[in-house]
C-alpha cells in the first residue's frame, strides 16, 4: 500500500513540477469557465421568461446538470494529456527500468499511476467547484445534487483515465499515446449515435457502451449501482488490460 | 578433510567448470554466505533472435565479477535479467539465495541496478529523486530520520551533496551517473549491478568511478559491463567474457593472459656488438624458440619464448653480463587484454600478430591492480 501511495505521490509531484500540469489545469479552468458563462447567461434569460410565465425554474436541473455534462466534452480533449505520459515517458526515457527494478509489484506500479492521474483530474475538478460554489452565494441549489454530480464525473473520468494509462503503456512515443487516447475517447463517447439509426435493441447495447449516457443519472442527483458498477468495473478493466500489456512488454523485451 | 580445504576445493570446481557445483555443496554454499550470484544456463531470446545463449557464471561474496564483451554481446540482457527486469527464456538466475523469477520481490530487495542511462527523473532535485527511490526501495520499517541519514549517507558515498538541491536535468554526465549510483546503493544491497558505468564520462571522471567502485567491493558483490578492456583488470578480480550471448571464458585477468599463452615470453634488447646474441641465447636451458623482432644498429630486441613454468629471466641476465653485451630491456611479454579478447570474439585466427604483443596494461592512467587479483590463495571468507 505505501509503495502504491510512493508511486502516486510521485506522478502527481510530476504534474504541479512541470509546466503541462499547470496548462492543462487553466486550460481545464478557462473551457470550464465558458460553459459556466454560457449556461448562467442562458439560465438567467429563461429564469426571467419563468417568472412571467409561473413559477421559479430548477437550478440544479437547468443550469448544473448540463454543465456537469459538458465536463465530459472538456474531458475528451484533456486528459490525453495526463495520461499519455504516464507510461511512454518512463519508458522513454529509461526510469521504467528503475520502476521494474525495485521491490514493488506491477500492480503497485499500475495502481500507484492510475491514483496519481486521479489524483490529478480530482484536482482539476476541485478547481471548478469554485464555479458551482458561485451559484451557491448568489442562489439556493440543492447540495446533494452537486455532490453525485462531482462523483460521477470522478467515475467517469477514471475510466477514460484507466483506457489512457492503457494506451500509454503500448508506446514510448507520448505524441502517439495521446493521440489514440483522444480517438478512443471520442470513439467511446459517440458510440451511442450509431444506436439512433439501429434497431431499438442495438440502440440499447450502444448506449449502454457509452461512457456519458452513465453519467446522465449523476447529474440529476440519483447514484444507480447499474452506474457505479459500468464504471468501476470500466476501470479495472483498463488497469488489467495495461497490467497484460506491462507484463507482454517485459517477456517482448 | 578440514573446513578450509573443503572449502577451497568448492572453490575451484566453481570456477573451473561452471555447473560443476553439486546441488549439496550449491546450498553450502548459499548458507556460508559466499554465493552471491548464480547464473545457471540463461538463455534469452527475442522471437528467433537469441540474445543471451546458455550463459553460467557465479559471483562470490564481495567479489567485482567484469561481463565483458562487444556491443550486443547480451551483456545488458544478461544484467536485466539478474535486476528481474524482464524473464529468461529459459534458465536460472539466483541472487542472494533468492530466484530472481520465482522470489522477484526479495532479489530485487538484494539488488542494487544502475542501467546504462541513468534512469533519473529531469524535474526532481537530487535529494527529491533519492528520497522517492529510497521510499520505494527501503522496507516500510525503516523511520523517516533514518532513510534520511541514509540519503545523505550515499550522496557523500558518490560524492553528489553540493548537488542536493540541484534538478536531475540539469546534471552534468558525470553527476547524473553518480546520482545513479547513489540510488543503487540507497537500500545496501549485497549485490550491484552496473551497466557501463563509466561509458561516456571523461578521463578524471573515470577514474574517480572505478576508485569508487573498488572502495564498494567487499561490502558488496559488484558486477559490472564494460566493453573497455583495461577497465577490466584495474577494476575486477574475475572477468566473464561474453560474445554473441555465449560466455567465452571466465578467470581473473591474469590467468586469461596466462592460460593463453601457454609458455612466458620475454622481450630482451641487447647491444652484443659485432656478436650474433641469437645462438647464445637459445642455448639458455628451458628456451623454446627465439624470434629477432627489431634491430637498430648493434642493439637487438628478441621475442624469447620458454617453457611456462621456468623464469629464465636471470639465467638471461647472467648471460648478457657474462658475455660483455650490454642489456638494454629485459621485461615478460604478456598478451594484453585486448589481444586475448581478440582471440577469443573473432572466429578466423587463433594466431596473433607479433606487432599487436604489447605489455599488461601499465600506460593506462591508472595504478596497476595489486593484492586481490587471484581469487583462488585467498582464504575463504566465512569458513
Amino acid at each position: 500500500m505505501r509503495n502504491i501511495f510512493t508511486i502516486a505521490g510521485k506522478e502527481l509531484r510530476g504534474f504541479f513540477a512541470s509546466p503541462m500540469g499547470w496548462v492543462v489545469m487553466g486550460l481545464f479552468a478557462l473551457l470550464f469557465g465558458y460553459f459556466f458563462m454560457a449556461h448562467l447567461t442562458y439560465f438567467v434569460g429563461q429564469s426571467m421568461q419563468a417568472q412571467q410565465g409561473g413559477g421559479p425554474i430548477n437550478v440544479n436541473q437547468f443550469m448544473i446538470r448540463p454543465l456537469l455534462q459538458n465536463v465530459a466534452l472538456i474531458n475528451l480533449f484533456l486528459l490525453p494529456m495526463i495520461t499519455m505520459r504516464a507510461y511512454a515517458e518512463e519508458k522513454r526515457s529509461g526510469t521504467i527500468e528503475l520502476l521494474l527494478t525495485s521491490p514493488v509489484t506491477d500492480m503497485q506500479i499500475i495502481l500507484g499511476k492510475f491514483l496519481g492521474v486521479l489524483g490529478f483530474y480530482a484536482a482539476l475538478l476541485a478547481v471548478t467547484m469554485l464555479y458551482v460554489s458561485i451559484l451557491f452565494v448568489y442562489g439556493n441549489p440543492e447540495f446533494l445534487p452537486v455532490v453525485t454530480g462531482y462523483l460521477g464525473l470522478l467515475l467517469m473520468g477514471g475510466c477514460f483515465l484507466s483506457v489512457g494509462l492503457f494506451i500509454s503503456s503500448t508506446t514510448k512515443n507520448q505524441v502517439v499515446a495521446g493521440a489514440a487516447t483522444f480517438v478512443v475517447f471520442l470513439l467511446l463517447w459517440i458510440i451511442s449515435w450509431l444506436g439512433q439509426s439501429a434497431g431499438p435493441t442495438a440502440a440499447q447495447v450502444l448506449d449502454y457502451l457509452s461512457i456519458v449516457w452513465h453519467f446522465d443519472d449523476f447529474g440529476k442527483g440519483v447514484i444507480d449501482t447499474k452506474h457505479v458498477i459500468y464504471y468501476l468495473s470500466f476501470i479495472t478493466f483498463g488497469l488489467f488490460l495495461t497490467m497484460k500489456s506491462v507484463d507482454t512488454e517485459r517477456w517482448r523485451g | 578433510m578440514n573446513m578450509y580445504s573443503y572449502v577451497n576445493q568448492v572453490r575451484r570446481e566453481a570456477y573451473v567448470e561452471p555447473g560443476g557445483l553439486s546441488d549439496y555443496d550449491q546450498r553450502f554454499w548459499i548458507l556460508v554466505g559466499a554465493l552471491m550470484i548464480e547464473v545457471q544456463h540463461l538463455t534469452k531470446r527475442y522471437g528467433p533472435f537469441t540474445a543471451v545463449d546458455d550463459v553460467s557464471f557465479r559471483a562470490e561474496k564481495g567479489e567485482i565479477l567484469g561481463l565483458l564483451g562487444p556491443n550486443g554481446a547480451g551483456k545488458t540482457t544478461t544484467m536485466r535479467v539478474l535486476t528481474g527486469y524482464m524473464p529468461a527464456t529459459e534458465g536460472t538466475a539466483t541472487v542472494a539465495g533468492h530466484d530472481v523469477f520465482a522470489d522477484p520481490i526479495e532479489a530485487k530487495r538484494k539488488t542494487g541496478y544502475l542501467p546504462e542511462t541513468p534512469p533519473l527523473y529531469p524535474d526532481m532535485t537530487v535529494r527529491e529523486y533519492l528520497t522517492f527511490v529510497a521510499k520505494l526501495k527501503l522496507p516500510a520499517a525503516v523511520s523517516k530520520a533514518e532513510r534520511a541519514s541514509r540519503i545523505d549517507g550515499v550522496m557523500e558515498k558518490t560524492h553528489i551533496v553540493d548537488m542536493a538541491n540541484r534538478h536531475c536535468s540539469k546534471l552534468s554526465k558525470g553527476y547524473k551517473q553518480r546520482v545513479g549510483i547513489a540510488q543503487a546503493l540507497i537500500h545496501d544491497p549485497e549485490v550491484l549491478i552496473l551497466d557501463e558505468p563509466t561509458a561516456g564520462l571523461d578521463p578524471k571522471q573515470i577514474i574517480e568511478t572505478r576508485d569508487l567502485i573498488r572502495g564498494l567491493a567487499g561490502n558488496h558483490t559488484i558486477v559490472l559491463s564494460t566493453h573497455i578492456l583495461p577497465e577490466v583488470s584495474q577494476t575486477c578480480q574475475r572477468v566473464v567474457i561474453i560474445n554473441r550471448g555465449r560466455v567465452v571464458a571466465v578467470d581473473t585477468p591474469d590467468n586469461l593472459t596466462r592460460q593463453l599463452r601457454g609458455s612466458a615470453t620475454l622481450y630482451v634488447q641487447v647491444d652484443a656488438g659485432s656478436d650474433d646474441a641469437s645462438p647464445a641465447l637459445s642455448a639458455i636451458d628451458g628456451v623454446r624458440q627465439i624470434t629477432e623482432i627489431d634491430r637498430h644498429e648493434q642493439q637487438v630486441g628478441f621475442e624469447v619464448a620458454a617453457d611456462a613454468e621456468r623464469d629464465i629471466r636471470r639465467d638471461v641476465a647472467r648471460l648478457v653480463v657474462d658475455k660483455g653485451w650490454g642489456l638494454l630491456e629485459l621485461r615478460p611479454l604478456r598478451l594484453s587484454l585486448e589481444d586475448i579478447f581478440l582471440q577469443l570474439t573473432t572466429d578466423e585466427s587463433q594466431t596473433v600478430p607479433a606487432e599487436s604483443w604489447t605489455a599488461p596494461v601499465d600506460e593506462a592512467p591508472i595504478e596497476p591492480q595489486g593484492g586481490h587479483d587471484s581469487s583462488d590463495s585467498e582464504a575463504a571468507p566465512h569458513a
